[in-house]
């Protein structure tokens, strides 16, 4: 289990709590994206095992250090989950229990694949936000043939699969798009399980609304190259 | 008769003595500035070579004004000005693009450092991967 956290000091100990209460005897790992507050500290303190990156290198480049973590020692599962307290802990366990009953490589937490769990009170995404994603869905459910709801959730799970095409290569920058379409065509089965996601409990959303635009270009440039990337047939690091 | 027509039916590119002679030195100067950057390690040799071409080219067009007239033609532009200046933001541009690989190479270098370096550190908390470390053992883990 890890948690790329960037600035997060606040919310980070509610996080691993959260965790440990829920998936006992998990190994928590907190990646620390070059955080300037406290956050490597705190982690360490409620517990976690910490990465740090000397400096800011972006989600992408996070997670990768996750994923590179759990291969080199040997993991077989791994689930993330943002460090800023939206993701319940306990939503995830759902998603290790496809990984583990092996119905899929890679399960997505989506926030808008049940529509009466999403739309509660819970969840409620800005405007902008919502053709964002929507403009997402639609060009990574074209892109891959598959149906897709919530592109950029980054509550995710998967096994060994998963981690060695993510540890392979991962975008640096905020690559949640990108990540799935790979995944769909190097053959992995990915799988989506809707999930409550809670508002933000502290710190700001990393979109404003320029970077958002701007992301959402880059996401759409970066999914039109990847649909003319040659497939790896066999999955990521060959058939093992 | 119109001097603009004139200058427009005479295509050589006269420059004054004075002009080639302070253009040359611009040139020289140039080139000794890149060989004092390698000199004084600020300048790395391999991101040299395009530089002290350039300077080259420079001097040549100095030395041989009629070098731009010959590209001119072999682009079949009239105007030797639109010529140097189209060959010039080409250079420029290729050279942009040239600088953005060399960045996003270096980004991805130092990504990497920079994991290597996290997770090193997360070793350290972590005994091994194999032993048990405060009562975990890995919900993920080894003994699957």
């Amino acid at each position: 289990m890890f948690i790329p956290a960037f600035d997060e000091e606040e919310s980070i100990t509610a996080v691993i709590e959260g965790v440990r209460e829920n998936i006992p005897g998990a190994t928590v790992l907190v990646v620390d994206d070059g955080s300037d507050d406290g956050t490597a500290r705190t982690a360490r303190g409620a517990g976690a095992i910490v990465a740090p990156l000397p400096v800011n290198q972006g989600l992408g480049a996070a997670l990768q250090t996750g994923y590179l973590f759990g291969l080199k020692h040997g993991f077989e599962r791994f689930a993330h989950l943002d460090g800023d307290g939206q993701h319940p802990p306990a939503e995830v366990v759902r998603l290790l229990a496809e990984v583990e009953a092996d119905r899929a490589d890679l399960v997505i937490g989506s926030r808008y694949r049940d529509p009466d769990l999403a739309e509660a009170e819970d969840y409620r995404p800005s405007r902008a936000r919502r053709i964002g994603t929507d403009l997402f869905r639609y060009a990574l459910s074209f892109a891959t043939r598959q149906r897709f709801t919530d592109t950029t959730s980054g509550m995710r799970a998967g096994n060994r699969r998963a981690m060695e095409l993510f540890g392979e290569y991962y975008s640096p920058d905020f690559a949640e798009v990108e990540s799935l379409q790979r995944a769909v065509r190097a053959g992995l089965r990915v799988e989506e399980v809707p999930v409550r996601m809670l508002p933000r409990e502290q710190g700001e959303s990393f979109l404003s609304p320029v970077k958002s635009a701007f992301f959402i270009f880059k996401s759409l440039i970066v999914i039109l190259v990847g649909m003319f990337r040659p497939r790896h047939p066999n999955g990521a690091g060959g058939d093992r | 008769m119109n001097p603009i027509l004139a200058a427009a039916a005479e295509p050589t590119v006269s420059l004054s003595t004075q002009t080639r002679v302070i253009a040359a030195l611009i040139a020289i100067g140039f080139m000794v500035f890149i060989l004092d950057l390698i000199r004084r390690g600020r300048l790395q040799e391999r991101y040299s070579v395009i530089w002290f071409l350039a300077g080259l080219a420079l001097l040549a067009g100095a030395a041989f004004p009629g070098l731009l007239e010959v590209l001119a033609s072999a682009l079949g532009v009239r105007d030797t000005n639109v010529a140097l200046f189209t060959l010039l933001i080409l250079f420029l541009l290729a050279l942009a693009v040239n600088f953005s690989v060399i960045i996003s190479g270096q980004a991805k270098q130092i990504t990497r450092l920079a994991q290597e370096n996290a997770i090193a550190k997360a070793d350290r908390e972590f005994p091994g991967g194999s032993g048990k470390s405060g009562g975990e053992s890995g919900d993920d883990g080894a003994a699957e």
